[in-house]
């Protein structure tokens, strides 16, 4: 967001190059009139701002632009060749691609919100522009880009997959329209009605957890296919279809393939759907425009002692370990990462084992189980990222490289406390996917010592490739804008790191040694001792530079 | 051979030298701050103030040059300094996450304080700071004045000999700006040192005893209050310190401001 402002400023001071607007040159002489010509300008002027000087994001422009290229023709494509296939067929999947775009334009603008200063109203609420002008020019910003272009394409290809005879053209040109505008239209409802929920920080804390399941239900047909639920995938789409016949995206796709007298009361629904989501937009515009958000009213938390302060002697330990536990629960960030790590291993071990003509045996309840020790242990590549800024107030206290070790002790039991259990769980779960309840222990105590070995390599990669986490969680980043590199190389190093040093308990159980998982827990407690014997180390040497590193404005 | 420097000073630089990239932001800093001063570090944005700070509390690593507090180097002795000074750091950089009484018990037990000590003294800190209603709110929903005190209360809460503020009145309410001077005054007059850096003229000419004045990376004046003004007000001595003039230079732009709008 400060890129975007940054951008504007500049460009509102510099002369703009290559044909200025007529009439905005001398600033205050004579009134230009505010049409939606001048928010599209707008929104060009904030991409174009946001790429000057920078060559990342240049480059992540190019790839957005490539990407969008890509699925605009391939979007065309595959709805022009619906013409190839049954008329039944074609009519279903442009029903099913039609809702899916309004369902992408609902959600992703959600997630994503705040990339884009021309979709919060607050921005523009001290512009002396009537509720009509903004919606107008709010609506133009949001057709002007690379993505919206991309749906307008893609959507257009069902003219040419659906649509029969000139008639059939005409009234699909107009429901591909009408479509488009209700793809915007309810995209912009939905960020304005929620813009005072998204600014608050319960707000965009809950929105930063809905992500999860946003990614999980992306996974879902993939896991149904897997299962072989479906059986006969096109009785599957005929059922979907069906079910989203009478959606007004349905209509749209029903209307371009039909063409007759039905396609038009169809489109005049439509219409009428369009302009009374365009109306209901305006008033919550009008509304979020005089709100107040009330985002300064906080809950309390418990003041409770959890059970490891109890336990653990007073002192740096118990302090960094009961702060991280905190920190998991409390922080949108430590949710998202754990949460996903289950999940994702969850997922595996499900479809892992659905597959046909995979041979039973004790890796399929250990290969899951070490996953998720892998993908548990990689949350820690980066331990004082989280913290951020506020690792000044550990230094400002640490003197001895001890302090460091016992700091990052804390660290690792904190995520002992929490991936013990789960991993316990994780392996029962697997063994009994796997068909074998007793290849459980093995696979749990696997999965312990590769948890220990990833938490060595972790402390190790924290204080040598530390890197920013943004405060601001969203789907698409995972470090601050020039160290994308360090976070990649941090991550795969770590992941690296601990698959090869894992190789010594994970291989003889596969090749059949079983004894060897006694050793499994042992080893992974010694290389997460001599990991942080090390990084401890390394950690006192070099704090100032892991401080700068972690402090970056993201 | 350099461990005996005089013991008198609370805090001794010497040559205190810090490069980013082309730009030198501190070159060459001199800071002396007598032992239980309380002393302003005043100067323009960009002085170096900050980045002097930084490299003081041991944050940031200096280029060039030496820094003693009470005598003791920051650089090779850290655990006697460390054990010394209360840093409140600009930018309120704080465990957002925790609860204002979690976030005083978290510093300290890090500072290894027995815990029924550390929460007795969070109890009166937080009182004193008038946070008690707030103890149990979550740091990230604080407002600037309640954020700047529970830093202070942190900075404070294992009885340092010096303490490093960075603004620590910029963006309060007059209330919680209050509260912090009572608290710091409380504070020098049991012999402790504050530094603390700030753009507020009036704010340092009404606390302070010393002033330091940066410009440039530079420091261009330093002694007692009375010395650095030399009979004009701090105001107008910084503005001819700092070569700034007294009178603005708006007269040959802005023609059409305050016109009557044609």
């Amino acid at each position: 967001m400060a890129g975007g402002d940054a951008g504007m400023s500049a460009d509102g001071t510099a002369a703009s190059p290559g044909g200025p607007p007529p009439g905005t040159g001398n600033g205050g002489a004579g009134s230009v009139r505010v049409g939606p010509l001048l928010f599209a300008r707008l929104k060009l002027r904030l991409i174009a701002g946001n790429l000057r000087g920078d060559g990342t994001r240049l480059v992540g422009f190019v790839f957005t632009v490539l990407a969008a290229l890509v699925v605009a023709s391939f979007g065309f494509f595959v709805m022009a060749m619906l013409r190839m296939a049954p008329a039944g067929v074609a009519a279903d999947v442009g029903t099913v691609l039609f809702t899916a775009l309004l369902v992408g334009w609902t959600v992703v603008p959600l997630l994503a919100f705040g990339l884009d200063d021309t979709l919060d109203p607050s921005r523009l609420a001290l512009l002396p522009l009537r509720t009509r002008q903004l919606a107008a020019g709010m609506f133009a910003s949001a057709v002007t880009g690379v993505w919206p272009l991309t749906t307008l394409v893609v959507t257009s290809g069902a003219i040419v997959g659906l649509a029969k005879g000139a008639g059939g053209v005409l009234v699909g040109v107009v429901a591909v329209l009408l479509q488009f505008a209700l793809c915007i239209v309810v995209s912009r409802l939905v960020t304005t009605s929620l813009s005072g929920m998204l600014r608050s920080r319960r707000g965009r804390d809950v929105l930063a957890i809905s992500v999860i399941f946003v990614i999980l239900g992306a996974q879902l047909p993939n896991l149904l296919l897997n299962r072989g639920l479906a059986g006969d995938p096109l009785a599957l789409l005929d059922n979907v279809a069906s079910a989203l016949r009478w959606t007004p995206p349905g209509m749209a796709a029903h209307a371009i393939a039909d063409g007759g007298p039905a396609a038009l009361a169809e489109l005049a629904f439509l219409a009428v759907l369009v302009a009374g989501l365009g109306w209901l937009w305006i008033m919550a515009l009008r509304r979020a425009l005089v709100t107040t958000d009330a985002s300064t009213e906080a809950a309390s938390v418990r003041n409770s002692r959890g059970l490891l302060a109890r336990v653990l002697p007073d002192g740096q330990l118990a302090a960094v370990a009961t702060k991280e536990l905190k920190y998991a629960r409390r922080d949108p960030r430590g949710r998202v990462g754990w949460f996903a790590a289950l999940a994702v291993t969850g997922i595996m071990a499900f479809s892992l084992n659905g597959q046909e003509g995979t041979s039973p045996g004790p890796a399929l309840a250990i290969g899951p189980a070490c996953l998720g020790a892998l993908m548990i242990g990689l949350q820690s590549c980066n331990s004082f990222g989280i913290d951020g800024r506020s690792v000044w107030m550990n230094s400002v206290a640490y003197g001895t490289a001890r302090d460091w070790r016992t700091d990052l002790a804390g660290r690792h039991l904190a995520v002992a406390t929490i991936a013990v259990p789960a991993l316990a769980v994780l392996s029962v779960v697997a063994g009994m996917l796997a068909g074998n309840a007793g290849w459980a222990l093995p696979a749990m105590l696997t999965a312990w010592g590769v948890l220990g070995v990833g938490l060595g390599v972790g402390a190790l990669t924290s204080v040598l490739l530390p890197y920013t986490v943004p405060e601001r969680l969203n789907a698409f980043t995972g470090a601050a804008p020039g160290q994308g590199g360090v976070a990649f190389l941090a991550s795969f190093g770590a992941m690296i790191g601990t698959s090869l040093l894992s190789l010594p308990v994970v291989l003889p159980m596969l090749l059949g040694l079983p004894w060897v998982v006694a050793l499994a827990v042992p080893y992974g407690a010694l290389i997460a001792w001599g990991g942080r014997r090390i990084a401890g180390n390394l950690g006192f040497a070099r704090y100032p530079e892991i401080l700068g590193a972690i402090s970056r404005a993201a | 051979m350099t461990d005996m420097v005089d013991t008198a000073d609370a805090v001794r630089t010497q040559g205190l030298f810090k490069r980013f990239g082309q730009q030198v932001a501190v070159g060459g800093v001199d800071l002396v701050v007598p032992r239980g001063s309380f002393a302003g570090l005043v100067g323009p944005n960009g002085a170096g103030k900050t980045t002097t700070l930084s490299m003081v509390t041991g944050l940031l690593r200096p280029d060039a040059g030496l820094i003693h507090i009470d005598g003791a180097d920051v650089w090779r002795d850290p655990v006697t300094v460390k054990g010394r000074i209360g840093v409140l750091p600009e930018g309120l950089r704080l465990f957002e996450r925790l609860s204002g009484r979690e976030l005083l018990s978290y510093n300290g037990q890090l500072r290894g304080i027995p815990k029924a000590e550390v929460e007795r003294r969070a109890e009166e800190l937080l009182r004193v700071m008038d946070l008690a209603d707030s103890a149990d709110k979550l740091v990230v929903d604080y407002s600037t004045g309640m954020r700047k005190k529970i830093g202070l209360a942190a900075a404070l809460l294992h009885n340092p000999k010096v303490l490093f503020l960075d603004e620590p009145f910029e963006g309060v309410d007059p209330v919680s700006a209050n509260t912090l001077v009572e608290v710091l005054r409380r504070y020098t007059a049991s012999g402790a040192t504050v530094v603390f850096s700030s753009h507020v003229m009036d704010l340092v000419e009404r606390l302070c005893d010393w002033v330091s004045v940066m410009s440039r990376g530079q420091i261009v004046a330093q002694g007692p209050l009375e010395a650095v003004r030399g009979g004009r007000s701090l105001n107008e001595a910084f503005l001819g310190l700092v070569g700034a003039s007294a009178n603005g230079n708006g007269e040959e732009g802005l023609s059409w401001l305050g016109a009557t709008p044609a």
